[in-house]
């Protein structure tokens, strides 16, 4: 059998990887994403507060502060090419005494350094105005007009998908476990499958030690996992707050946060402790009431009983505390993206075009492509039923009458929007998949009432039974077999 | 479309309502119920367990129900999912058969059951693995799919269809380890422990919540926890059970999403709309019935209620269509003579 050979691989299909798929695709060029998850955004991309942040909080002259204030100012336009909810939504750090406004103050020094536009510091009028829930106790705050929020794992999905339609190959369920090289070409394996790549991007996330290691390298770095659990209100608490408010940070970081999701929810969260393993994103009790209290010192009234979900992330800390993007200094033609913690989400826009650029300094010939697809698919950027006009539904159901059969109620998905989703360029053949494109299962009633009817139309339309259909990876089957 | 009388739900209560809407004098070609599933019945077709009236399974209450209502001549439309329900009763309302549609109502009853709660289990820590699932999915997995969605499970929460599903799966051979409630009494009538726990040694513990799920893939264990007084975890009774399955049932809430997005006003003990006596809510015309109105004890209540929302509307509909109706044509009349000036 013949390898398939690239002129570039990408290793990890996280916000970081596809981002960088997505502006490799306007090249003329071969490249694959491979991914170890099931599913685009399986690591840290997954489960984040999903700010897009101003760009204060990265020291002055770091990569972190540059990359930051850039991919802020990117982000509007890459998601309205796409169709991605993102909302320009502002950021608050509140503070309570003199030493808190000494900090704020600081903080708003350093954002100006940084490049970070309209940084005010607010009276508690001010603030209470803006946000009328917010402690009495605070006294001032720092408002960043120019922060937004933007759902993590959607801004993946478009930019993979827009790839994929622009001709990128995605590998997944593709754990890369060893890299061969020639002197020319790496070969990247994962268990017996082999690709061949002349350049190999490592956006492995928490893992990018482990991918570098494989070329005999190491990075200048641990990468230390630090998890983060947070609380998801249901969207009838929507508008608790309007912006995405903070504390004071401290030694610790960014603390716990308040804000409006771009789906309209509430998200509360999170804490930051070190944990033994990279994949441990489950919940704890004592996690729970460490962000409970956290949230209460921002907004001491907040209903905490209206939680719909709870859910953890885990951050690639790097212990040197800044990005760290290069070419190997073993091996050419081999870059790692390494160290992205927060605000690596916010930053993506601008570390891919870093990225591309370390590329062609290596020689990488950037031609661009003829026909090249700006959508998410050759067919648009895939409106939900629920984000469509009346005039837009109509349409829809007129071409396709099970855009008029309702599954999920509570986030309104149509059985439509799930075929779409299943059919897309990277198909969603699981239920989470499913779920994460479509948000059927998201709402109050966390699929109590949908997840079946999710799995009977998967089982369908790609034609097998539904005790094949899988959760979110391949032993995670729903149904154990037929009754008696 | 202009209707007398719009039924939303297609439950024992919505058909009930139906009928006797028809017996009270509003014409069947007046009156349409609309329903979001492939079938009449609501919950009802779950059911296959007896229990419902002079001892029929909910599957055959309920095709008694839909027969008696379609002899009536009532037009009951499937896949029909109300989008959206204003003060002045629009609905707008789609179906893969009829497309877009917008609905003028007269009377408006909401018959849209109830909706098994999901909170209390979304705050168990651990992971999120494949295999927990609410027990109404589990019933339709195996009733209505014919596949289990475990074989060695954990039920958390008390209610009827707890004990009905720990037992289906029993008997279909699957293994129920325990049954455990949060709360110090079952929610559900104490009678289901009989007949559906002890005759397969399924024990059952009050005052024991499962307060962890472990693995990865497919639930692997959950740790159980006793719970003080103020139901705070026992720390030192804390034990993990394997298990491959997770079922709960928290208890239901009416569901009423329409009703919220209509702009009536949710009462904070029952989460179910504020009502008068004649069943009306805080939108005149806007009607509420059965679990959709206020978790009821039984089916029998539901159908008690039912008929008497059923009248009220009737009352409603006589009123509000002969003075009014005289009253809306002068004013209308003089609009028009006023734009023609
Ligand atoms: C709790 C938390 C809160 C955060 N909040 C914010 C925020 O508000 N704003 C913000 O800007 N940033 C935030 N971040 C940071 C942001 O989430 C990350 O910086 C970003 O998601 C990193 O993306 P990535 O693609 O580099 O890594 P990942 O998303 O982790 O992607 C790496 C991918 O590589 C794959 N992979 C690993 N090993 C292999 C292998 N051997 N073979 C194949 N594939 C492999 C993984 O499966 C994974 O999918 C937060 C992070 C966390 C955890």
């Amino acid at each position: 059998m013949s390898i398939k050979s690239y002129d570039v691989v990408i290793i990890g299909a996280g916000i970081t990887g596809t981002m960088t798929a997505f502006q490799i695709a306007k090249y003329s060029l071969k490249t694959a994403v491979v991914e170890a998850g099931i599913d685009v955004a399986s690591g840290s991309t997954r489960a984040n507060s999903a700010i897009v942040h101003a760009g204060y909080d990265a020291k002055e002259g770091t990569l972190k502060a540059l990359l930051n204030v850039k991919g802020c100012d990117m982000m509007a336009q890459i998601t309205a090419q796409l169709g991605v909810h993102y909302k320009k939504c502002g950021s608050l750090v509140i503070g309570f005494t003199a030493k808190d406004l000494e900090k704020l103050k600081k903080l708003k020094e350093r954002g100006e350094t940084n490049g970070v536009k309209g940084l005010r510091i607010l009276t508690r009028s001010e603030l209470l105005k803006m946000e009328p829930n917010v402690s009495k106790d605070a006294k001032h705050a720092l408002y960043a007009p120019s922060a937004g929020i933007v759902c993590p794992y959607d801004l993946a999905y478009a930019v993979a998908e827009n790839s994929a339609s622009n001709g990128t190959d995605y590998y997944f369920e593709y754990k890369v476990d060893k890299i061969e090289y020639d002197g020319k070409h790496y070969t990247v394996c994962a268990g017996n499958q082999k690709i061949k790549a002349k350049y190999v991007v490592n956006a492995a996330g928490c893992y990018a030690d482990e991918i570098a290691k494989m070329i005999d390298d190491d990075l200048p770095f641990e990468i230390i996992p630090r998890r983060g659990e947070y609380m998801l209100l249901d969207k009838r608490e929507g508008k608790a707050a309007k912006h995405t408010i903070f504390v004071t940070p401290n030694e610790k970081g960014k603390g716990i946060l308040v804000s409006p999701t771009v789906d309209g929810n509430i998200i509360v969260g999170p804490n930051a402790n070190i944990v033994d393993s990279k994949a441990d994103t489950s919940v704890t009790e004592d996690g729970l009431d460490e962000i409970s209290k956290g949230a209460r010192i921002i907004m001491p009234q907040i209903n905490l009983g209206a939680v719909i979900t709870t859910f953890a992330g885990v951050r690639p800390t790097p212990t040197s505390g800044d990005f760290y993007i290069q070419e190997s200094k073993k091996c050419k033609n081999f870059i790692h993206v390494a160290g992205i913690e927060s605000p690596g989400l916010a930053s993506a826009p601008a570390v891919s075009e870093y990225v591309v650029d370390i590329l062609k300094k290596c020689g990488l010939t950037l031609r661009k492509k003829r026909s090249y697809i700006e959508t998410r698919t050759p067919n648009g950027n895939c409106k939900l039923f629920y984000e469509m006009t009346e005039r837009e539904r109509k349409q829809a159901i007129k071409n396709d009458p099970r855009y008029a059969k309702m599954i999920c109620r509570c986030e309104m998905v149509t059985e439509g929007d799930i075929i779409n989703a299943i059919n897309r360029p990277i198909s969603a053949h699981t239920v989470d998949m499913v779920k994460r494109r479509t948000r059927a299962g998201m709402g109050r009633c966390q699929g109590a009432h949908c997840r079946t009817k999710v799995a009977e139309i998967i089982a369908k339309e790609l034609n097998i039974d539904i005790s094949e259909v899988k959760k979110f990876s391949s032993n995670s089957n729903l149904l154990l077999g037929k009754t008696k | 479309m202009k209707k007398k009388l719009v039924i939303i739900g297609s439950g024992p209560s919505g058909l009930v309502c139906a009928m006797t809407a028809v017996k009270c004098g509003i014409p069947a070609s007046d009156i349409i119920v609309l329903e979001r599933e492939n079938e009449l019945g609501g919950t009802l077709n779950q059911c296959i367990h007896t229990g419902y009236l002079k001892n029929l399974t909910g599957t055959e209450l309920g095709s008694n129900l839909i027969k008696a209502v379609k002899k009536l001549g009532i037009e009951c439309r499937t896949e029909t999912c109300v989008l959206s329900l204003t003060s002045d009763k629009v609905l707008t309302v789609i179906s893969p058969k009829a497309g877009y549609v917008k609905i003028q109502a007269e009377a408006v009853i909401l018959a849209t059951g109830c909706r098994e709660q999901s909170r209390g289990v979304l705050s168990i820590g651990g992971t999120r693995p494949a295999g927990v699932l609410s027990a109404g999915a589990a019933q339709r997995y195996i009733n209505i799919e014919g596949y289990m969605p475990g074989r060695k499970t954990v039920v958390v929460g008390s209610t009827e269809i707890a004990f009905i599903v720990a037992r289906r799966m029993a008997i279909e051979g699957g293994k129920v380890i325990t049954v455990v409630e949060p709360k110090g009494a079952p929610l559900g009538d104490k009678k289901y422990i009989k007949e559906c726990l002890r005759p397969f040694n399924i024990p059952f513990k009050l005052n024991h919540n499962v307060t962890k799920i472990y693995g990865k893939e497919r639930i692997e264990a959950v740790e159980i926890c006793q719970l003080d007084k103020k139901g705070k975890p026992i720390k030192k009774t804390k034990q993990k059970i394997e298990c491959d399955s997770l079922v709960y049932s928290c208890g239901y809430t009416p569901d009423v999403d329409i009703a919220i997005d209509a702009g009536i006003r949710i009462k904070r003990d029952t989460k179910g709309p504020f009502t008068k006596r004649n069943f009306e809510t805080t939108i005149s015309g806007i009607f509420a019935s059965g679990n959709a109105h206020y978790i009821h004890k039984n089916i029998d209540k539901i159908i008690k209620e039912s008929v008497a929302v059923a009248e009220s509307v009737a009352k409603y509909l006589q009123k509000s269509n002969q003075p009014k109706k005289e009253k809306k044509n002068e004013d209308n009349a003089h609009v028009n003579s006023e734009n023609k000036e």
